[in-house]
């Protein structure tokens, strides 16, 4: 036989064995075993249930509630058992706050799934259920399980808050373990910590017939336990954190971030206005949601992370670090005198202080916040220089705490002028209202305490963040913080300590209105003019420290004043307080 | 210079044009569910059709160009895939893998252009007159090692172990003796044995060495290749043993992942259940129940099977493992006609792994074959797939047409 003919006689005989194979096969499954597959079916026997993990709960530093899950009614649909869709859905639009197109379009998603349940309204009174219950006769597809829902213990803008999967989510996440159903985090540390609180989902094979037998298609692993999520414990002092949002005005627009120096662990992240998380966790009605987000004062707006601005003269101690680390001047080098300002070619640049201060040197010139002092300082700073040295005390770049969407920080350069004032713009004029903290320069609220948070550990940075530690039943791992260090030598480190102590602690000093008796209190005050109204940003920034340092601060207030009589009085209040809490 | 198209072979055609609609029917059910009163049908199948005819289409000009035409294009078309199967890596995953490269109408799987591309290079370069054994085989692993090492990458078992079978398809129909191919398979089965007993080792043996003095061989080649079977016998519940318990599982779950009641082995009690359930006469057009049970709507794609086994039952079963087996039965008719080498061993790779997907397709949504992701040609959708499939097809079908010039 020659090697052609071979080739086909093979070909023939294995495809003859593997059909014959196949159809035996089919033969076996629907003929001899057809009834029994019939019967299974049509009962619908073999069922892969799905078992919900339990969201981790979020705590504080004493293991007091942040969020928590409550108990809930949750409304179902079963796709599969829908007689009347359109029935159904003008029920549902009738008797919850959801619109027919909501409801049909949630169906619409599901058609191909009609055997998995579909979660259509959370949180049901028990009330309203009982009376629903009365009906449901009508509609057999719907059902209500005890679930939870997630409770937030107070309006605040770092827990962030869980909602309904929405459809960029499901579309990214549905190979893993979400569903149509799935509550996910949203935003703040519910979103940034999502993967470590959802936990996984278990598994259940249901194949039990009516009579009871066991089927016993599967030999083995029929049930896959849920993992729940893992608790979180928070940096943050619930006791603290709500008498500091109480001390903040009403109809200020204002912030205020305390972090453990040690730590650098956030003991207390209040921004104002705010809103409450618990009005997302059902679904916000879009009439409520359109008030928020229209809001001329954005309470969404979390101001700690999200909104930079001037930092005004709380910004001193950068550029008179660099004056000394550069050693353009000494602790002893008095510079231009202040008569209320001073002449740079033939533009008065004013001081806060009109009478002026006269003469000074570097730790007066913080102590009292002195204006020219810094003015005349920035005209032996290159503008490069200047934002090199902003940078590199990680004033510009994210901090990296754990919350979503933090921005960064902003220093002109000289490319930047151009680009916006044209070819010919002067850069002594900005440079010089950079020097204190004015003009272009922007911070957020945090990358500012973190450079106080520095000055405090002697020049050693550690990232704030919120987690303390994530517990998973008997585990427990810690939140490692990164630790860098300023460019600042110890002794000029000590100096600028030493002024900022002079600051709050000498008669004069600008932040001598935070001064508390037996607390060793290192600040600056800031007062930074801005477009946004007539009164200036009130700052003040700095750390306490009973036999070590124990906290660092910001306390920030939009355009409500002078930083040293508007900022600095709520934080003595506050460190009084801590004092009594410590 | 256009070909005439002379007495194509219609029995071919015909065959594969019912296959064909047979799926798009298929598809229609699979991708059609009912809430309440309503019906909604994705347009899965309005696609395939839309598929089918720019497949034809290209049937048509392929058929009319010279061959000489589609010999130039060889090389070029196989260095083509190559460089997309590197790329198809370095684009985001698609469903755990990186199989396909989203092209915004469709996905295009680099992998089933490498199939034939493939097909074709090895033919074109084992086929020069008086080569030797040698040379065979060190052109056709050096060639298939590139897609299967690229092709593992993604990963996608199910296309490594089609060329795989590509592979040996080609070496059977190649001049290379018999014995190199049972020389090359037998520590594989040795490696099998080894999970099995002594005695099933030791027959084994016997029949391996009396084939192997059949063909003439040597009795030092059988006698090194006797000591090196027993050597991978011996060693493989060494290396298996010492492995560690998850290194175990992965490697079981790699070959199959059914192991996972939660996930594929799911999937195969549903297809079971489908396919049984429907009986002699099935449940009807549309009427499946089964379909919209599974977590993975693959219905019309993998398990497009199991769809027809619900609603056409054994009938509808039988109609469509026959129609496989008739195309199968004539195309290995028809390479017994092909004078040319090259085009005799392009069409046995054709054949090889159109008749490797359906069993492992059909046997996949049947329960006796692992899970791979394997489609049924011509009937499951996908773009990618069908076009090559048909492609395939449709070149030995201009063999065909052209043997009178040769």
């Amino acid at each position: 036989m020659s090697k052609k003919s071979k080739i086909t006689q093979f070909s023939i005989i294995t495809i003859s064995l593997i059909f014959f194979l196949l159809n035996l096969t089919v033969f076996k499954l629907q003929i001899v075993k057809g009834d029994e597959y019939k019967l299974i079916s049509d009962k619908n026997y073999v069922r892969l249930k799905k078992i919900s993990p339990i969201r981790g709960e979020i705590y504080d530093r004493k293991y007091r509630p942040i969020a928590e899950n409550q108990p809930s009614f949750n409304l179902y649909i079963m796709p599969s058992k829908v007689e009347n869709k359109h029935l159904l859905t003008q029920f549902l639009a009738d008797n919850f706050e959801v619109s027919y197109q909501e409801v049909d379009d949630l169906i619409y998603k599901q058609r191909f799934r009609k055997f998995q349940e579909l979660l259509v309204i959370q949180n049901v009174s028990f009330e309203r259920m009982v009376e629903i219950s009365e009906q449901t006769d009508d509609y057999p597809s719907l059902f209500f399980k005890t679930e939870t829902i997630r409770r937030y213990k107070y309006p605040n803008h770092f827990s962030g808050y869980v909602g309904r999967i929405n459809e960029n989510e499901y579309e990214r996440l549905k190979d893993s373990d979400y569903s149509i159903n799935s509550i996910i985090g949203k935003t703040g540390l519910e979103k940034y910590y999502e993967s470590i609180l959802v936990g996984k989902s278990g598994y259940e094979v249901l194949q039990v017939d009516a009579s009871g037998r066991n089927l016993k298609f599967f030999r083995q692993n029929l049930r896959k336990e849920a993992q729940d999520g893992n608790d979180l414990i928070l940096t943050i002092d619930n006791d603290l954190q709500n008498y500091a949002a109480s001390l903040l005005p009403a109809d200020k627009n204002a912030c205020i971030l305390i972090c453990d120096v040690k730590t650098g662990g956030v003991l207390a992240y209040v921004s104002n206005p705010v809103y409450n998380p618990n009005l997302f966790t059902s679904g916000i009605s879009s009439k409520k949601w359109q008030e928020l987000i229209n809001d001329p004062r954005k309470p969404m707006l979390d101001r700690i992370i999200n909104a930079t601005y001037p930092p005004g003269s709380a910004f001193k101690p950068i550029i008179a670090t660099l004056g000394l680390e550069d050693s353009l001047i000494t602790v002893d080098t008095k510079l231009a005198e202040c008569k209320g300002g001073m002449y740079i070619g033939d533009r008065f640049f004013k001081c806060w202080y009109e009478d002026g201060h006269g003469k000074l040197s570097l730790l007066d010139a913080i102590k009292y916040s002195c204006d020219v002092y810094f003015y005349d300082l920035s005209l032996k700073i290159e503008l490069a220089r200047m934002y090199e040295f902003t940078d590199s005390n990680y004033l510009l770049v994210r901090t990296g705490i754990d919350l979503i969407g933090e921005r960064k920080g902003f220093f002109p350069t000289e490319k930047w002028y151009k680009d916006n004032y044209g070819r010919y713009a002067g850069i002594i004029g900005p440079k010089t209202n950079l020097a204190i903290g004015q003009g272009e320069v922007l911070t957020t609220p945090l990358q500012l305490c973190a450079y106080y948070t520095a000055l405090a550990r002697d020049g050693n940075w550690i990232q704030p963040h919120l987690l303390e530690k994530k517990i998973s039943g008997e585990t427990t791992e810690s939140f490692k913080a990164l630790t860098k260090n300023l460019p600042v030598t110890n002794d000029h480190l000590q100096l600028i300590q030493k002024a900022l102590y002079k600051a709050v602690n000498e008669s004069y000093g600008t932040g001598v209105a935070a001064r508390v008796g037996n607390v060793n209190i290192f600040g600056k005050t800031g007062s930074a003019e801005n477009h946004m109204g007539e009164e200036t940003h009130s700052w003040f920034a700095g750390y306490a420290s009973w036999n070590e340092p124990e906290i660092s601060f910001v306390v920030f207030l939009e355009n409500a004043g002078h930083g040293g009589s508007v900022s600095a009085p709520i934080m003595r209040k506050l460190i009084v307080y801590y004092n009594k809490i410590r | 210079m256009l070909v005439k198209i002379k007495n194509p072979d219609w029995s071919i055609l015909v065959l594969l044009i019912i296959l064909l609609m047979i799926g798009v029917v298929a598809i229609f059910s699979a991708s059609t569910t009912k809430i309440g009163d309503e019906y909604h049908t994705e347009n899965y199948y309005y696609k395939q059709i839309v598929w089918i005819i720019i497949a034809f289409g290209l049937t048509l000009f392929m058929l009319r160009i010279p061959y000489t035409v589609i010999d130039f294009l060889i090389i070029p078309s196989f260095i083509l895939s190559v460089i997309l199967l590197i790329v198809v890596l370095f684009l985001p995953e698609i469903k755990g893998s990186h199989r396909w490269i989203q092209l915004g109408f469709f996905n295009l799987q680099p992998s089933e252009l490498a199939k034939i591309t493939t097909i074709m290079l090895i033919a074109k370069l084992i086929s020069k007159p008086g080569i030797g054994d040698g040379k065979i085989l060190v052109r056709s692993f050096g060639i298939v090692i590139i897609p299967i090492l690229l092709i593992m990458l993604e990963p996608d078992l199910g296309t490594t172990l089609i060329f795989i079978m590509i592979l040996f398809s080609l070496l059977l129909a190649s001049d290379l003796p018999l014995f190199y191919i049972i020389l090359m398979l037998a520590p594989l089965l040795s490696v099998i044995t080894s999970f099995f007993s002594v005695t099933f080792f030791i027959v084994y043996m016997i029949i391996l060495i009396l084939i192997l003095y059949r063909t003439r061989l040597s009795w030092i080649i059988i006698g090194l290749n006797t000591v090196f079977n027993t050597f991978v016998f011996f060693i493989t519940p060494l290396i298996w043993n010492g492995l560690k318990v998850y290194q175990r599982n992965r490697i079981l779950s790699f070959i199959e992942p059914s192991r996972d009641p939660f996930g594929a082995g799911y999937q195969i009690i549903q297809s079971k259940i489908a396919i049984g359930s429907g009986k002699l006469f099935g449940k009807g057009f549309l009427l499946g129940t089964q379909k919209n049970l599974n977590f993975l709507p693959e219905h019309h794609t993998d398990f497009i099977f199991s769809v027809i086994g619900e609603e056409f039952g054994f009938i509808g079963c039988f109609v469509v493992l026959a129609l496989f087996f008739l195309l199968l039965l004539r195309i290995s008719i028809v390479i017994n006609k092909l004078k040319r080498k090259e085009m005799r061993y392009i069409s046995v790779g054709i054949f090889a792994y159109l008749t490797f997907q359906v069993f492992v397709n059909v046997g996949m949504n049947l329960g006796i074959v692992p899970t791979t992701g394997v489609p049924l040609p011509f009937i499951s959708y996908g773009g990618s797939n069908l076009l090559i499939n048909i492609l395939g097809i449709s070149l030995i079908l201009k063999f065909l047409n052209e043997k009178s010039i040769f």
